[in-house]
């Protein structure tokens, strides 16, 4: 194991007669999760969800909208969801057109409570998080501000309420 | 309600975050960067399990990919430093890993399901795939991987991560302790630092030795953890005639708090404990012995002839090598009767 920053000391040796081997545990009997099909959307959960999000097999959609205006349906991204998780890129986003400064809301649908949100935008030409910037966070329902004039990528991650997991979403803001 | 970035936290107060996020308002318990993983919901797996995986039937993945699974799952095995399950092929494993299209949702590249204690499923998206975001390259398909594909082992190892419990790594906002953990929100691509991480990282181990144990009493602590502990002292007598013999032993323990998991009142054993003493009313400590660690019970002993009376503490500095916090006993005295056989000190000495 990797240990960074760190001078080595000398350490009093022990003998330690409790000894774990490495591997010698019980082997587990063959689980029975749902068999992901080769036609569904994603990994079925296994654990239960609270009734508000009962069925669901992965995060609720999430829709950004400006005051008055459409909403569009964001692209999932990496999320765990209960005994369930997918790993995704960094995503382009979907095309979303709102006015500098414009205050911007989010839902989840068709239903979902949000503990905590964090708002990162970047240049959409920089095509991964490394240069993101957090432009938001708080709790709650999210809302937050459009950048200045431009092409963006826009990622919202949000905690579900009551630990149910953790999503990503992301919108291609054109910014006027 | 919008609010600015926070402070970071420290370690040992993040350690309740995953609980209690939920049921607190501010901002300030988003986890912050450079802590333990998260951990996802759910059971564990018993401590030490092996878990057996095979190919799902109809969607076994390339021989190229296979190999590289497999090497993932060794990773898990000789990087833990923890009593998580391990992972290994068997072909009548039961956990079954599959390869193709389908699952894991629109964007992505692999994906599992976990239902713990029982076992685990796992998906990596096919080869050549065209997504919204790109065409997925695994580094393994190709005789000389090109840049911006994936390495299968990587991967496979955050799934397995997943597997065990270990939710996305929440990373500075410069992402400088990126390789903290093979568990991200968004793996790299070749050539970027970390795309080809092949061992778990210090923050996926953290979390691993808070859901599972360590191995044993003198196996080290992560570096990402900042594990409290407590250290006591006894002597053997609380008084004794001039040069009697007195014998000290401390024992050293992580705090308990429920925030540990796992690792909550371990004992700590093979680490350096020293005895300090002060005559009595004054406040300076001397080094006076070094503890011999006994048992992997946490106990350090040491036997000395006392020749004055003196406090005494044992004292366990901060390790720069592991994720534990140094701690000093309470002082315990010893009186020492005076000296009445020929030949004695002017002065008192030892």
């Amino acid at each position: 194991m990797p240990c960074r920053s760190a001078s080595r000391r000398t350490v009093v040796a022990v003998v330690a007669t409790t000894i774990i081997v490495v591997g010698c545990g019980p082997a587990i009997t063959p689980p029975s999760p749902t068999p992901p099909s080769a036609t569904s959307s994603a990994p079925s959960p296994t654990a239960t969800p609270p009734p508000s999000i009962a069925g669901r097999d992965a995060p609720p959609d999430a829709v950004l909208a400006a005051e008055g205006g459409d909403a569009v349906t964001g692209q999932l991204g990496t999320y765990v969801w209960f005994g369930t998780g997918s790993d995704s890129p960094w995503l382009t986003g979907a095309p979303l057109t709102v006015g500098s400064g414009e205050p911007l809301s989010l839902k989840v649908v068709p239903e979902g409570r949000i503990a905590t949100w964090e708002v990162r935008d970047v240049p959409a030409a920089a095509g991964g998080p490394e240069e993101a910037r957090t432009i938001a966070k708080g709790t709650g329902v999210p809302a937050f501000e459009a950048p200045g004039p431009g092409l963006w990528t826009v990622e919202v991650t949000v905690d579900f309420d009551g630990g149910a997991g953790r999503a990503a979403y992301f919108w291609h803001l054109k910014v006027e | 309600m919008i609010t600015q970035r926070r402070p970071q936290l420290r370690v040992a107060s993040l350690l309740l975050v995953p609980a209690v996020m939920a049921a607190l308002v501010s901002p300030a318990t988003r986890i912050a960067a450079h802590s333990p993983d998260p951990a996802l919901g759910g059971d564990t797996f018993a401590q030490d399990a092996r878990l057996l995986y095979d190919w799902r039937s109809g969607a076994t993945p390339p021989a190229a990919m296979r190999t590289a699974i497999n090497a993932a799952a060794a990773d898990v095995g000789e990087t833990r430093a923890s009593r998580a399950a391990t992972f290994a092929y068997d072909a009548n494993g039961g956990n079954p890993i599959g390869y193709g299209t389908g699952t894991c949702g629109v964007n992505g590249l692999a994906c599992f399901t976990r239902d713990a204690p029982d076992g685990f499923t796992m998906w990596f998206r096919e080869h050549g795939r065209v997504f919204d975001w790109g065409t997925l390259k695994w580094c393994q398909m190709y005789t000389d991987p090109p840049n911006g594909c994936y390495d299968v082992e990587t991967i496979a190892l955050d799934e397995f991560g997943h597997v065990e419990g270990l939710g996305h790594h929440v990373n500075y906002s410069d992402d400088s302790d990126y390789t903290d953990a093979v568990v991200q929100t968004y793996s790299r691509t070749k050539p970027k630092d970390g795309y080809n991480m092949h061992v778990l990282g210090v923050c996926d181990v953290a979390q691993l030795q808070i859901r599972y144990d360590i191995p044993g009493a003198s196996s080290k602590y992560s570096t990402c953890l900042d594990v409290a502990t407590v250290m006591t002292l006894s002597r053997s007598a609380a008084s004794v005639v001039y040069g009697g013999n007195v014998t000290f032993t401390a024992t050293l323990k992580v705090v308990t708090d429920t925030a540990y998991g796992r690792l909550s009142g371990n004992p700590v054993s093979g680490r350096a404990v020293r005895l300090q003493r002060r005559p009595p009313g004054t406040t300076t400590w001397t080094n006076f012995a070094t503890m011999t660690a006994t048992s992997p019970t946490g106990s350090y002993v040491v036997s000395s002839r006392l020749y004055s009376s003196a406090e005494f503490r044992a004292v366990f500095s901060t390790p720069t090598n592991e994720g534990l916090r140094g701690d000093g006993s309470p002082a315990v005295a010893v009186t020492v009767g005076s000296c009445t056989t020929a030949p004695c000190p002017l002065s008192t000495g030892r």
